[in-house]
């Protein structure tokens, strides 16, 4: 059936007005307060930062693979595995930057990971300020504690300490449209300090993450990253990040996470260049993340 | 002759001119202080008076500590912040929040919250604290059990930093700030125009400053103008939640009572974990929970009793005296928030 121009004027103006009713209530008012609940989304940083003075003690898990060849019945759909554990903390430096410290497992070949984070959140979505969006910069550094071997051609001979490390940066634009749901975009940039020949020590990537509120204290969340790199392909055994979550906020500083994802490893500096789990091939894991504030 | 009479009746006007205080000597009964009114008709003195000889006291840093938490200490240092989680105006205000002294009840004080732009607090307001003889009244001993209340009832300072401890939980204040705190509150205290006086009693209570004369009565007057203390007594919680107290609400006053008093701390976490804010979710999910049995987060039972404070924190809710929410208050934000 053809579309008459009247009717693609029609349904572009409905498009219009649907799109500024949901974006009315934001056009008037203060600054806006929680774009998504908590730091993180899934994996990717949110545009949150913690209050000034504020902790957050985080535990993070990700479990085996729920099937494919690693999980089913004989790993309990991957229950009784742990691809990656996080346990940090994290400090709200000022109103508008936070900075943290981690242990992971590291599902990738560098593992034992200390992790250090620095988040700078420079514009927060305020609709008398005329800024419609939240923005944050990124910078996360792991560094990889695991013994040197002997084998010279491995990224984990460590010949030098800089080899131990992989950075990643990035940018993330967030706008909360109305109570029920927000979207965040990203880009970014993952360098590792050494990769086997013929692998990419830079890999550009984007994110993108959104929040569904579904109950004042009951949110689903969705989370996807994509890598760009030479090397980065699905012919070479590479996916991207996608995962999808359930929020739950108690009320009381608590935030609880659990999470469905392909990706591995919990930080970016694991999961941009090491996620190899097809969703297709059930390669994907249940994860849960605990966070408590406390106020310092 | 005329001249001798002239001459008289200059000297007797002068007389009655000099030896009448009332002529002379008159600052208007408006703008003198309560106090002092209250000690010229033989009151008593109250016990808080400021201490001159404490060092580094000012009413200007009383009003610092009271508003922002921090102040500098005389040797011209910053202050540890007073409390992490609250101000003294998450609960107080400072300013007079009742139409009439002599009648102040939740109905008057809410219409007139709204038309002055003041929150609608748990807490009474400090304006006039110094006029009061006792703090933490009746059934604050079953919050601070009663050994701590009679310590702190009689005393002002004491009750100061009852609250930066006990309220606030926060550090205990040092001697100099107590009495800076208290120094503020006196800057705070009731004036004469602050009491809705009719022509007749204004005129009792100068004929007594003047004359010298019916001071007791006139004593007894001017304590009947305002409060002496501040009453404070608990709500109890409905038997069967869903019927709640039995009260048809009006939803437009529970809209301001939730705008006015439970966005005041809850309004994007402001003092509190759990954040509030004018959309539906949160709406709804209030409204759920007056409908919640069993629980110790059923909305009823959080405005009666407060919260206790969570595991690794102190903050918690203090809850809301009747004399600060009426039963029918209550109802009304309930039916705002079940709309």
């Amino acid at each position: 059936m053809t579309v008459t121009p009247n009717q693609n004027n029609m349904k572009q103006s409905i498009l219009l007005t649907a799109i500024c009713m949901m974006t009315v209530p934001f056009l008037f008012g203060q600054k806006v307060y929680q774009t998504f609940k908590d730091t993180r989304v899934i994996n990717t940083h949110s545009t949150e930062v913690l209050e000034k003075g504020q902790m957050d003690i985080r535990i993070g898990h990700r479990f085996g693979d729920m099937f494919g060849d690693r999980g089913g019945w004989p790993t309990f759909y991957g229950l009784e595995q742990a691809e990656d554990v996080l346990i940090g903390a994290e400090y709200g430096l000022t109103k508008d930057i936070m900075v943290g410290i981690s242990r992971t497992k590291g599902s990738g070949p560098l593992g034992q990971n200390v992790n250090g984070l620095v988040k700078w959140r420079f514009l927060e979505q305020n609709a008398e300020k005329n800024f419609l969006v939240s923005a944050a910069f990124v910078g996360l550094m792991s560094t990889s504690t695991l013994e040197a071997n002997d084998e010279g051609t491995s990224v984990t001979a460590f010949q030098k300490f800089s080899h131990r490390n992989v950075f990643h940066t990035a940018i993330l634009v967030a706008r909360k449209f109305n109570q029920r749901f927000s979207l965040q975009l990203g880009a970014g940039l993952t360098h590792r300090n050494l990769v086997i020949e013929g692998d990419d020590n830079d890999i550009l990537n984007f994110s993108a993450s959104s929040r569904i509120q579904v109950t004042k204290s009951f949110g689903l969340i969705l989370d996807a990253a994509y890598a760009v790199a030479p090397n980065i392909t699905s012919e070479n055994g590479f996916y991207p990040g996608l995962g999808v979550g359930f929020e739950f906020e108690t009320g009381g500083g608590h935030v609880f996470q659990i999470n469905v994802t392909n990706t591995s490893g919990i930080l970016a500096t694991d999961y941009i260049p090491y996620t190899t789990s097809n969703w297709g091939d059930g390669e994907f894991r249940l994860g849960f993340t605990i966070s408590r504030q406390f106020k310092i | 002759m005329l001249n001798q009479i002239g001459v008289v009746l200059f000297i007797v006007i002068g007389f009655f001119m000099v030896g009448s205080p009332s002529l002379l000597d008159k600052t208007p009964l408006s703008d003198q202080s309560v106090y002092d009114v209250h000690l010229a008709l033989g009151g008593e003195k109250v016990a808080h008076e400021i201490n001159p000889e404490i060092e580094g006291v000012s009413a200007e840093k009383g009003k610092e500590l009271f508003h922002t938490g921090v102040t500098t200490k005389p040797n011209g240092d910053k202050t540890k912040k007073q409390s992490k989680h609250f101000l003294c105006t998450s609960c107080h205000n400072s300013v007079q929040e009742d139409p009439n002294l002599s009648n102040p009840n939740p109905e008057d004080r809410l219409n007139y919250s709204r038309s002055e732009g003041l929150p609608f607090l748990q807490g009474t307001t400090m304006h006039g604290v110094t006029n009061r003889r006792t703090f933490y009244n009746d059934d604050y001993r079953y919050k601070y059990g009663q050994e701590t209340v009679d310590k702190v009832k009689t005393n002002l300072r004491e009750s100061i930093q009852l609250c930066a401890v006990g309220c606030a939980q926060g550090r205990a204040l040092n001697t100099w700030e107590i009495e800076s705190i208290l120094a503020y509150y006196w800057s705070l205290e009731l004036q004469m125009s602050d009491l809705s006086l009719t022509e007749n009693e204004q005129t009792e209570i100068e004929l007594a400053l003047n004359e010298r004369e019916g001071q007791a009565e006139a004593l007894e007057l001017l304590n009947q103008k305002y409060l002496q203390a501040a009453p404070a007594h608990f709500h109890d919680v409905p038997t069967d939640v869903k019927k709640g107290y039995e009260i048809e609400g009006n939803p437009e006053n529970g809209k301001l009572i939730y705008e006015m008093s439970c966005l005041h701390c809850h309004e994007n976490g402001r003092y509190s974990y759990y954040s509030l804010d004018k959309e539906s979710l949160s709406l709804k999910h209030l409204a759920k929970h007056f409908n919640k049995k069993n629980s110790p987060y059923n909305s009823y039972n959080l405005i009666a009793k407060g919260t206790l404070p969570v595991v690794g924190d102190k903050a918690y809710m203090p809850q809301y005296p009747m004399e600060r929410l009426s039963k029918q208050q209550i109802e009304d934000l309930r039916a705002y928030v079940s709309q």
